[in-house]
């Protein structure tokens, strides 16, 4: 009997366990949705807000990847880091519009030098701090100075040093010419020099459009709008934005709880009552490397190089030999566009990267390059089996995703591709001799430069082996360039000038397949404000114009 | 008497077709899982999403994989794991207590602090570390089972080792000459057996389900593994879409097999303890 009952309660132990392997995380999730999103947001609005103000309130729902690690501060990544988007809560010198090009947010006028080496920038004098001291040319060179010496996200190793001339003057001094400044000054949010220190982030006062008024971390940030903003005032008085996984911000949308909530191509055909799906198209490209040099062990027993991909022929047809549009249907449900670049549509994009699909010719150049089928219908070449293993970040199933479907065309060409899941841990060091499913996309051209030119040290580009002189000079005098729209002609020509660089009928050390949407669900009656082209991260750059997104109609 | 007699062999009888049978299907799992790995690695993006049919009992996910032979190919892998992991343990757990109980004072203590060291980290914490420290991936996951689940059992075979040595014919055994290693083999071990294999079956659905927590929480492989672990992490994202047989069938498949095992130890347990043998 006593047997019995033990055995009972051990195979209920046992069932309770395995189910709750299952059970868990939903029901974790789902408290998690309640505390961070519901009830949290519920009493805020129900409480201080009267119903006639929630016109002017908007609830947005994030991914906690979002949620700024180091808190608001510019110098460590708000704004300017890995995912570049306005900082909100700061002013830039410049913006970036519509069409990624340049305008003015507290610059009034700049100049650069013959020389490129000194840029000055003229700012307004009527922008204020939230603590209601003036914003003058100082701050702005504080800021830039501490960007320098602290910034550990972004690239600041050009600026020797920023100098403020008098009030409204800021002089920058640089060490090397970079013609692109405009597009870092866009990113970088002014800091007050007097109200600055290590914890800044926490409680950051700025000359933006809003003003930090809560942050519960790991929760929610509340934005209320700065009265005392220098430009129009914004419409929407408070954004209260909420961090969520992709699931449990659909549940929020589907409950009703916010006004827009991020979501992933897997979750869009859901149909959430009261929301439609709104779509931005972005430059968030995925994409692979191919390591364009013969395998090698470097002297510290780095692996770089591939045999198969070194052959520019064998890049050529698998760059013509993958369907795009078959990866946007089958990975992205139809909400993405193809890429053929690292900065599609960007003023400095070279629109002759774009190719057709085309296998029969992609075949051809195969054979062209030697490798043949053979009888198990995988090509071969002196004995060796032409075979890929296209890496992708575990965790990521939208690259699990589109490196199978690659995987699945390779086998098309004849090519034995297979996809695996790595840590990023690895994935660098793998990335250098084996394709690697990677993201880019910024609103700066720096990016070309990042992937394709060439490091001093090792002679060859930092992500994927791959050596260009004529590329690497083009990149060079761009950044020398006069104005940005010289510049702009010689990215593009970086990119093919006729007869050498980086596309299809060049090198193509980089295959481009993606861009991939930016989708929400926004609730009806929501005027989200047009967005540029999103850059890569699915976070903050949908606020960006948050100011001048408004309610049309009464709610319910 | 006769009666009696008759209803003890159809128990016998009956208890070992009961394990027969359980041991077939665990065994049919194991080759099917081998046999379909190529097809659960296999996507095919014309056929995802589709909810469970005859032709796809499980449903196929969101690149189209047929999650039937791809649950049934990481249940494959989980008993091999179990398997492979459960035996080392008890190995390492029959040894330990063995080589305590007959060597010097200080080994026992040492003994005695490594199980208590073992047993005082959480467990899940310990698999994590031990597993990261290997490695991960498949061998890391071996070794951290492996060198988890040893000591609760080596503490029951270190007692009975103990009760054993303070026998009166154990003890004159030794007066008389006979070798520790003599002892061993012919008093310990054979001594130790029936405890030992109950032990054994015993840390099989253990493991088992360890295997599927480190896999579900993303130690260890990579994701287009067929793992049972990662089968069910991922059924969590399209669970809030409706999509509840990506989750509930391989959850109910991977319970089952650990009830198969559970009641297999049982079994086993009835007809090798000496105490229930002749029941």
């Amino acid at each position: 009997m006593t047997g019995k009952r033990i055995q009972a309660f051990f195979l209920a132990g046992v069932l309770a366990g395995s189910l709750l392997l299952t059970a868990c995380t939903e029901a974790e999730e789902n408290n998690a949705a309640n505390e961070s999103g519901t009830e949290k947001v519920q009493t805020e609005s129900a409480g201080e807000s009267v119903p006639e103000s929630e016109q002017d309130t908007v609830i947005v729902a994030m991914s906690p990847e979002a949620e700024p690690e180091s808190g608001f501060d510019p110098v460590y990544g708000w704004g300017a880091g890995e995912h570049v988007h306005e900082p909100l809560i700061q002013s830039t010198l410049t913006v970036t519009d519509e069409n990624l090009e340049i305008g003015y947010d507290l610059a009034t006028e700049m100049e650069c030098s013959e020389d490129g080496l000194t840029w000055t920038v003229k700012i307004r004098t009527d922008a204020y701090f939230s603590d209601g001291e003036k914003l003058t040319a100082q701050d702005v060179a504080f800021t830039y100075n501490q960007l320098r010496d602290s910034s550990s996200v972004n690239d600041f190793t050009m600026l020797e040093s920023a100098e403020a001339v008098d009030e409204s003057t800021v002089v920058f001094h640089m060490n090397r010419p970079y013609s692109i400044w405009p597009y870092t000054m866009a990113v970088a949010g002014i800091v007050p020099e007097h109200a600055y220190d290590e914890t800044y982030g926490q409680h950051p006062i700025g000359s933006g459009r809003y003003l930090l008024t809560q942050w519960d971390q790991g929760q929610q940030v509340i934005l209320d709008a700065n009265p005392d903003y220098y430009g129009e005032a914004p419409e929407m008085e408070r954004v209260v934005i909420v961090f969520m996984e992709e699931d449990a911000a659909l549940a929020a949308a589907m409950a009703g709880q916010v006004d827009v909530a991020y979501t992933a191509a897997s979750y869009a055909e859901q149909e959430v009552p009261g929301y439609s799906l709104f779509s931005c198209e972005t430059v968030d490209n995925r994409g692979f490397n191919l390591p364009a040099v013969e395998r090698q062990t470097l002297e510290d027993g780095t692996v770089i190089g591939n045999d198969f991909t070194a052959n520019v022929n064998v890049r050529r047809a698998i760059n013509i030999g993958i369907d795009r549009q078959e990866l946007i249907d089958h990975v992205l449900n139809g909400h993405g566009t193809p890429a053929y670049s690292v900065c599609d549509k960007m003023p400095w994009y070279y629109e002759g990267s774009q190719v057709e699909y085309n296998l029969e010719e992609a075949q051809a150049l195969l054979d062209e390059a030697g490798w043949k089928i053979g009888e198990d219908g995988i090509r071969e070449k002196n004995g060796v089996k032409a075979s890929l293993e296209i890496a992708y970040p575990a965790g990521d199933s939208v690259r699990q995703a589109i490196a199978a479907d690659c995987a699945n065309q390779l086998k098309e060409l004849g090519i034995d591709a297979t996809s695996r899941g790595v840590g990023w841990d690895e994935a660098y060091t793998l990335a250098l001799s084996e394709p690697l499913m990677w993201g880019w996309g910024a609103h700066t051209p720096m990016e070309l430069y990042n992937i394709y030119h060439t490091n001093a040290d090792t002679g060859l580009a930092e992500y994927s082996p791959y050596a260009s002189e004529t590329v690497d000079e083009y990149m060079d005098q761009a950044l020398e360039a006069d104005s940005l729209e010289e510049s702009y002609e010689l990215w593009k020509k970086a990119q093919w000038d006729g007869e050498s660089g980086i596309t299809q009928e060049g090198d193509i050390p980089w295959i481009w397949l993606v861009n991939i949407d930016h989708l929400y669900f926004v609730r009806d009656g929501l005027e989200i404000a047009p967005q540029k082209l999103h850059p890569h991260g699915h976070g903050w750059s949908i606020v960006n114009n948050v100011d001048q997104w408004s309610w049309n109609n009464q709610e319910g | 008497m006769r009666k009696t007699g008759e209803k003890e062999r159809n128990r016998r009888r009956e208890t070992l077709v009961t394990t027969a049978l359980l041991v077939f299907f665990l065994v049919l799992i194991t080759v099917l899982g081998v046999y379909w790995k190529e097809d659960a690695l296999l996507t095919d993006f014309s056929r995802k999403n589709l909810p469970p049919s005859l032709r796809y009992p499980f449903g196929t996910d969101f690149m189209g994989r047929d999650m039937f032979k791809r649950t049934l190919t990481g249940l494959s892998m989980s008993i091999r794991l179990g398997v492979v992991t459960a035996a080392a343990s008890a190995l390492l757990a029959g040894a330990a207590a063995v080589l305590a109980v007959n060597t010097n004072r200080a080994v026992d203590t040492l003994f005695q602090g490594c199980v208590d060291v073992v047993m005082g980290i959480p467990h899940m914490l310990l698999l994590i570390l031990i597993s990261f420290a290997c490695g991960k991936g498949f061998f890391g996951i071996v070794m951290g089972i492996t060198l988890t689940h040893w000591p609760s059992l080596a503490r029951v075979l270190r007692a009975e080792a103990l009760s054993l040595k303070a026998k009166p014919y154990m003890r004159l055994a030794g007066k008389l000459g006979v070798t520790k290693w003599a002892l061993i083999k012919k008093h310990y071990i054979p001594h130790l057996l029936p405890q030992f294999f109950t032990g054994l079956f015993l840390l099989f659905p253990q493991a088992v389900l360890h295997e599927a927590g480190m896999t579900f929480l993303g130690f260890g492989l990579s994701p287009e593994e067929p793992a049972i672990g990662i089968i069910l992490s991922e059924s969590m994202k399209y669970l809030v879409m409706g999509q509840w047989w990506l989750a509930v069938f391989p959850g109910a498949a991977l319970a089952a097999t650990v009830l198969m095992f559970f009641g297999l130890g049982q079994k086993i347990c009835l007809l090798i303890d000496p105490a229930s043998v002749q029941e």
